[in-house]
C-alpha cells in the first residue's frame, strides 16, 4: 500500500495538471503544488492512523473451546460466565471469563499448566491443557492485529 | 478553475477513503489446527489458503509427516514391524542389538553427533540413561504431588556414566545404529521436534507450499509469509506469575525458525520448588541460569539443539557461540526476569501495545 503513493501522485503534480492540463499561472501552479503536499500529508496521517489502529485493536471478542482440535463452543469475551468443559476419558476443565479475560479456574488434569496460565484476552493467545487435549483460544470477530502464533 | 480544484480534492479524498478502507483483501483465508498425537506435545498449524479443503490437504500432509517422524524418533512407544528408537535402546541377554533403521533415524543420530560437538557436550543425544530416571520421577511427582521425590543424585552419577556418545556406533553404510555400552540410551527430546518440524517445513516448501507457519511444543516455523507479510510470532513470558505481561518479545519471520526452551515448558514440584525437564549434563540436575531461551534462525533442527545448550551455558559462551555461528540470534531470560539479547535479535522485533 506504501508503494502505490508515488504512482497516485507524482511529486510534480502531474497528475493533477494532465487531469486539468490548460495554460497555467505561476500562482495557480504553486496552489496545485501546495495542494498536493497537503494531499501526501493527509494520505501519510491516514497510513499512520490505519497502522495505529491495526496495531491498537488486539483484543479478541471470543475464547474459543477447541477439544482434540475441533471447534466445540466460542464464549464471548463481554459476559462473565464460568463453564465446565468435559473433555474425553472424564477431563474437566472451568472456564471462567471474567472482565473481558478467560483463564482456567480449575482442572483434574495431573500437570495443572492450564490452570497455571495467566488469563488471555489478545488475539492468538491460548491456555493448553495437554492431558485433555484442549485448547482455548482467543479470537476476534475481524481478523486484525494479535499475533499469529503465540510460542 | 475553482470547480476544477475541487473536483480534484473530491477525486483525493476519495482516495484517501480507499485506501484507508483497504484491508488485507486477496481471498485467502486464514485457518489454524492443533493435534495432539505427536512429541508428547501440541502441534499448531496456521496457515492461508484459497478454501478450508486446500488447508485441510496440506494439514494431511502434515501430520501424515508427524505420525513418521514421532513413531521413528520416541523413545517410548513400540510400533509392530517397525525399528524405532526404542529398538535401538533395547536391551537383549545384557547387551543392544544392531538395528537396521529408517535413513531418518540415521540422519537425526548423525546431526546429534554433530550438535554434540557445536554445544561442547551440552546437547547430548547419549544422556538417555539419566533422562529416564528424571522422566520417571517426574512422572510420579505429576501424578502424585504430595509423594514427589528428586532423584536419588547416586543414581543420577551411576547413569552419567554412560553417556559418551561415541559408544553410538552408527553404520551408514548399512544404515545400522549399535549402542556398543550396554548401560547407554538415547533420548532424541532436545532435537527430534526442531529436527522433524524443519524436514517437514522443507517438504512443504519443496512442494511449492507457503503461507503456513508450525509450532510443535514451542518449535515454531514459517514456511513461506503469512499472505505477504511476515508472520507475527509472540514469545510467551515464562514468568508465569506476571500477568500482565503475556509476551516478552513479538518477533517477525518469514521462512525462519524460532525455537523456546523454558523451565515451564514440562516440569514438577518438589517441595514447592519447579523442577523441569531441561537436565544439565554436569550437575545432571534442571539448568538454574534461566527461564527461558528463544534462538532464531533459518533451520528449526539447529535452533532446537541451541536453545538446550544455551539454556545451560554461561550468558558470555553461549552469546559467543550464538556470535559465531551464521544466520543464528538468541534472547535470553534471566530469573530476574530481565532480558539479554545477541547483537542481530533486536532487528526482528517489533512492538505490539495494548
Ligand atoms: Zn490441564
Amino acid at each position: 500500500m506504501r508503494g502505490a503513493l508515488p504512482h497516485a501522485l507524482p511529486e510534480n503534480g502531474g497528475f493533477l495538471r494532465v487531469r486539468f492540463g490548460e495554460e497555467m499561472g505561476t500562482n495557480d501552479r504553486k496552489k496545485i503544488r501546495n495542494d498536493v503536499i497537503l494531499a501526501v500529508v493527509l494520505l501519510l496521517l491516514a497510513a499512520a492512523a490505519m497502522l495505529f489502529w491495526q496495531l491498537q485493536k488486539t483484543e479478541g471478542d471470543f475464547a474459543v473451546v477447541l477439544i482434540d482440535g475441533v471447534e466445540t463452543a466460542r464464549y464471548a469475551l463481554d459476559t462473565d460466565t464460568e463453564v465446565e468443559i468435559i473433555t474425553d476419558g472424564g477431563g474437566t476443565n472451568t472456564l471462567v471469563i471474567r472482565d473481558g479475560e478467560a483463564f482456567v479456574e480449575t482442572a483434574n488434569c495431573p500437570d495443572l499448566v492450564c490452570a497455571g496460565h495467566r488469563a488471555i484476552s489478545r488475539v492468538g493467545e491460548t491456555i493448553v491443557c495437554l492431558p485433555h487435549k484442549l485448547v482455548i483460544k482467543i479470537a476476534a470477530s475481524t481478523d486484525a492485529g494479535g499475533v499469529d502464533m503465540a510460542a | 478553475m475553482n470547480k476544477k480544484r475541487l473536483a480534484a480534492w473530491i477525486l483525493a479524498l476519495c482516495l484517501l477513503g480507499s485506501l484507508v478502507s483497504c484491508q488485507k483483501q486477496s481471498g485467502k483465508t486464514k485457518y489454524s489446527a492443533y493435534y495432539f498425537d505427536y512429541f508428547d506435545t501440541v502441534t499448531t498449524v496456521v496457515g492461508y489458503a484459497d478454501s478450508k479443503e486446500e488447508f485441510d490437504r496440506v494439514c494431511e500432509s502434515i501430520t501424515a509427516q508427524m505420525e513418521e517422524y514421532h513413531r521413528l524418533y520416541t523413545i517410548y512407544n513400540r510400533y509392530a514391524g517397525l525399528n524405532n528408537l526404542h529398538t535401538v535402546n533395547d536391551v537383549d541377554d545384557g547387551a543392544h542389538t544392531v538395528v537396521q533403521v529408517d535413513a531418518k533415524i540415521m540422519d537425526l543420530l548423525l546431526y546429534g553427533k554433530e550438535i554434540c560437538t557445536l554445544t561442547g557436550g551440552k546437547t547430548n543425544i547419549a544422556m538417555g540413561s539419566v533422562l529416564s530416571i528424571w522422566h520417571e520421577y517426574r512422572e510420579a511427582g505429576m501424578y502424585d504431588p504430595a509423594g514427589a521425590e528428586l532423584p536419588p543424585m547416586d543414581a543420577l552419577r551411576a547413569a552419567a556414566e554412560h553417556t559418551d556418545i561415541t559408544q553410538m556406533i552408527l553404520d551408514t553404510e548399512n544404515n545400522t545404529v549399535f549402542l556398543a555400552d550396554p548401560e547407554m540410551r538415547l533420548d532424541v527430546g532436545a532435537i527430534a521436534k526442531g529436527y522433524a518440524v524443519e524436514m517437514v517445513a522443507q517438504q512443504l516448501a519443496a512442494e511449492g507450499i507457503g503461507g503456513y507457519i508450525l509450532n510443535v511444543g514451542g518449535n515454531v516455523r514459517a514456511i513461506g509469509s503469512a499472505n505477504g507479510d511476515p508472520w507475527s510470532v509472540g514469545i510467551e513470558n515464562p514468568d508465569t506469575e506476571d500477568t500482565e505481561t503475556p509476551y516478552i518479545a513479538y518477533l517477525h519471520l518469514s521462512d525462519a525458525a524460532v525455537v523456546t526452551s523454558g523451565s515451564y515448558q514440562r516440569y514438577y514440584m518438589v517441595d514447592g520448588k519447579n523442577y523441569h525437564h531441561i537436565i544439565d549434563p554436569e550437575t545432571l540436575m534442571p539448568g538454574e541460569k534461566y527461564l527461558a531461551v528463544s534462538v532464531l534462525c533459518k533451520d528449526s533442527a539447529l535452533g532446537d539443539a541451541l536453545s538446550t545448550a544455551l539454556f545451560l551455558m554461561d550468558f558470555e559462551e553461549g552469546l559467543a557461540l550464538v556470535e559465531s555461528t551464521a544466520d543464528v540470534e538468541a534472547m535470553w531470560t534471566l530469573p530476574s526476569g530481565e532480558q539479554k539479547y545477541s547483537s542481530g535479535f533486536v532487528a526482528y522485533t517489533f512492538t505490539l501495545e495494548k
